[in-house]
């Protein structure tokens, strides 16, 4: 007879050996059984996309778009992240043709800082643009930026941030996803095509006129028209100035930086990437003050009256 | 792969910047049920590092045969079988610390830590750096174990590694050897991390 | 009466009073990971306890049948070689963490496909937590707990039957799901809260598990007192 510990070994490698062909055999069955057809053509999709999930394409994640564009012949260029260069390779699996797409970006069209915002009012709430919307008196400009964050808080990329109370892009982690836009009560943040890496910007979106704005704004549009007068690229909507993004072209530069210049509250700023002169010339700067608001909630003083 | 971490930067990044518990927030089970004692918490330390480092040279060598879809299969079994090894020692030479670990050392097959290190490390580098990858975790892992230990032994019982070492009037923390004391110590330790982890790295 | 007693005692056990989270930490990663949302949350624990309760029914078919010594199959294929005293001792046991993580993977990869193709909404909500769940701690220690109960016993009327077995995998599951889904409805208020910097994340989740567990420690004695209201069993 056998020694009992060849025994032990030989029925361990056994069970071992029984086990994986077992269910070898039964993963190999549900395998067939249970399989579910997929596109191929979604699987290439899925690998060509960036795999951010980040809602800009307006489905849930990468893998439901992708769904859309085999199965239901969505467009093969709303990935906003992954721009022209994943809208061809979209459109090459997909076998169609695709006109050319340009990266979207956020313009926050407010430039008032805490210091340049008149009228402001100590604000004892819900430290919350949504909610400081429905108030009177936190700041006079009912048009301009909050400055609580809402669109910070908003942001996965950390491409949005409130700086000295106004909400300021970093173009160079943003990403396109538009969740900022939506996130801002007061829609003062729009997504914009960019045709250049810094594009022309209104940084205000004060609808009242003249005296009215002084009176609320050190820095805000006042309506004047100059910059209409200069170049028909801007028009003036509601007392206050818009570009028109579409005749919008980096060569027009020369009648831009006239009307520039010539706008008496300096509200047609450049945004976008900074350019090697930008980064020397901040070198120099001094790093003003960030001012940290002091915002009380109802909580910290009051007592609960029921 | 050029820009892949020699080995000596696997080393050295598995100690503190990439502590598996404190900065990857894996081999959590294992971490809080172990470490009522500076001695249990010791031995689990030492078991993982053997089950880790012969596991990681083991999937080293043969990270070219590995098919994609069943690689988690293989480094699963490939640790399952470390495991029992470690058990049976544990429970033949330290029969009274097995006991007081008891479940614990098999769940070492599915710690997360060492099956984050084959997929990271041994299944695309070299025997070596997978090997000097092994040790800086383990190194790093039982840092973290020795740490939340230490604070909760010496306040729930007053000793250090069996070693009374507060005066007798203090008045043992009890419940820091229980369950709600190994989430409160390692929150409260994590927390101090991040502190210093923030201030070292931001604007610090 | 006295089997009920047992199945109800072994039922609040795993539950609340030995809760596989709270009490013996198992689980910890999707409990930190996944509780951000209650119906993810609850996802995650559906997963988690159905997975439990077929490792469960399995891991104990296999020890009882293959591993234990003394094993019907074991001692039918260790009889051809082996006087029958001898081939009643082969003890398989040293194959159990092997045997038990191979059975999980393939039920847990068996339940996605099925899942996959029978039900397709009920896959889009947890199906992507099915692989996760393969190294989640809490399957293997159940199924652990459970040999612990069937080798190894001194009295063999003590074994545990399958009934008892699927028991505690099912409520051990029940155990964590009701953890992860009060954790979960916790952070949803902790969003709107001011946590300080370094406590932002697994900090403070394990600080408020840590307060969760005191409040659970309220069970313990529960389980002899039940057993003794109920007339012991």
């Amino acid at each position: 007879m056998v020694s009992s510990a060849w025994v032990t070994i030989g029925l361990s490698a056994g069970v071992l050996l029984a086990m994986a062909m077992v269910l070898g055999y039964v993963l190999g069955w549900a395998d067939r059984k249970f399989r579910v057809e997929v596109d191929p053509r979604v699987v290439k999709v899925i690998d060509v996309l960036p795999g951010a999930n980040c809602g800009g394409c307006g489905y849930v994640g990468c893998g439901e778009y992708a769904e859309a564009v085999v199965l239901e012949h969505e467009a093969v260029n709303k990935c906003v992240v992954g721009g022209q260069r994943c809208a061809l390779d979209v459109a090459l699996i997909m076998g169609v043709e695709v006109g050319e797409t340009l990266p979207y970006r956020p313009i926050v069209h407010c430039g008032a800082h805490y210091e340049d915002r008149l009228g402001r009012h100590e604000y004892r709430g819900e430290p919350r643009c949504s909610a400081a919307n429905l108030v009177t008196g936190v700041q006079a400009c009912t048009y301009g930026c909050l400055g609580f964050g809402d669109c910070q808080q908003a942001c996965r990329f950390d491409a949005i941030h409130v700086v000295d109370g106004l909400a300021t892009v970093d173009y160079q982690s943003c990403v396109g996803c538009g969740a900022c836009a939506k996130a801002c009560p007061r829609n003062i943040i729009t997504i914009t095509p960019f045709k250049s890496e810094q594009v022309l910007a209104v940084a205000c979106s004060n609808k009242d006129k003249g005296r009215d704005v002084m009176a609320v704004c050190r820095v805000g549009c006042i309506g004047c028209g100059a910059c209409a007068r200069i170049s028909s690229l801007f028009r003036l909507e509601d007392n206050l100035s818009t570009i028109d993004y579409d005749a919008y072209t980096p060569e027009c530069s020369l009648e831009v930086m006239e009307a520039c210049k010539k706008c008496p509250r300096k509200r047609l700023v450049f945004v976008g990437i900074p350019t090697p002169e930008d980064r020397r010339k901040a070198r120099d700067l001094e790093a003003p003050d960030v001012v940290e608001p002091d915002f009380k909630t109802t909580v910290d003083d009051t007592e609960w009256r029921g | 792969m050029a820009d892949q971490p020699t080995a000596t930067e696997r080393f050295v990044q598995g100690i503190l910047p990439e502590n598996p518990v404190y900065r990857q927030l894996l081999g959590l089970c294992s971490t809080l049920a172990v470490t009522n004692g500076l001695k249990p918490a010791l031995t689990m330390a030492g078991a993982v590092g053997f089950v880790l480092l012969s596991a990681n040279v083991i999937i080293s060598l043969i990270r070219n045969l590995l098919k994609p879809h069943l690689r988690i299969v293989v480094f699963t079994l490939i640790i399952a079988a470390f495991v029992t090894m470690v058990d049976r020692f544990l429970a033949a030479y330290m029969y009274s610390m097995s006991k007081a670990l008891g479940p614990y050392i098999p769940l070492i097959i599915v710690n997360c830590i060492i099956i984050c290190r084959c997929e990271v490390c041994a299944s695309r580098q070299s025997v070596f750096t997978a090997a000097a990858d092994a040790v800086g975790q383990t190194a790093g892992f039982a840092l973290a174990l020795v740490s939340i230990a230490a604070v909760r032994e010496l306040l729930g019982t007053g000793a250090l590694a069996g070693v009374r070492v507060l005066p007798a009037a203090w008045p043992d923390w009890v419940v820091m050897v229980l369950p709600p004391g190994a989430f409160l110590t390692f929150g409260l330790l994590l927390a101090l991390v991040n502190w210093v982890a923030a201030r070292r790295g931001g604007g610090g | 009466m006295g089997y009920a007693v047992d199945i109800f005692l072994i039922a609040v056990s795993a539950a609340l009073i030995n809760n596989f989270v709270l009490y013996y930490f198992v689980g910890i990663c999707p409990f930190i990971g996944v509780s951000r949302r209650v119906e993810m949350a609850l996802g995650m624990g559906g997963a988690v306890t159905f997975v439990i309760s077929i490792a469960s029914f399995l891991s104990w078919t296999i020890t009882t049948l293959v591993l234990m010594p003394g094993a019907p199959l074991t001692r039918w294929a260790a009889g051809f070689f082996l006087p029958p005293e001898a081939a009643a001792a082969v003890d398989l046991t040293i194959l159990t963490y092997i045997v038990y993580i191979f059975v999980i993977a393939s039920s847990v990869q068996f339940v996605e496909m099925y899942v996959r193709r029978f039900y397709p909404p009920l896959y889009k909500s947890f199906g992507v937590f099915l692989p996760l769940i393969t190294t989640n701690c809490a399957i293997l220690f159940a199924c652990l707990v459970i040999m612990g109960h069937v080798v190894g016993v001194e009295n063999p009327a003590e074994a545990w039957d399958l009934g008892k077995a699927l028991t505690l995998g099912f409520f051990g599951g029940v155990g964590f799901t009701i953890a992860i889904v009060i954790m979960a409805g916790i952070r949803e208020e902790l969003e709107l809260c001011d946590v300080p910097e370094p406590f932002k994340g697994a900090a403070i989740t394990l600080i408020i598990g840590g307060i969760l567990a005191m409040a659970f420690m309220g069970f313990t004695g529960v389980d002899s007192g039940l057993r003794a209201a109920l007339g012991g069993g």
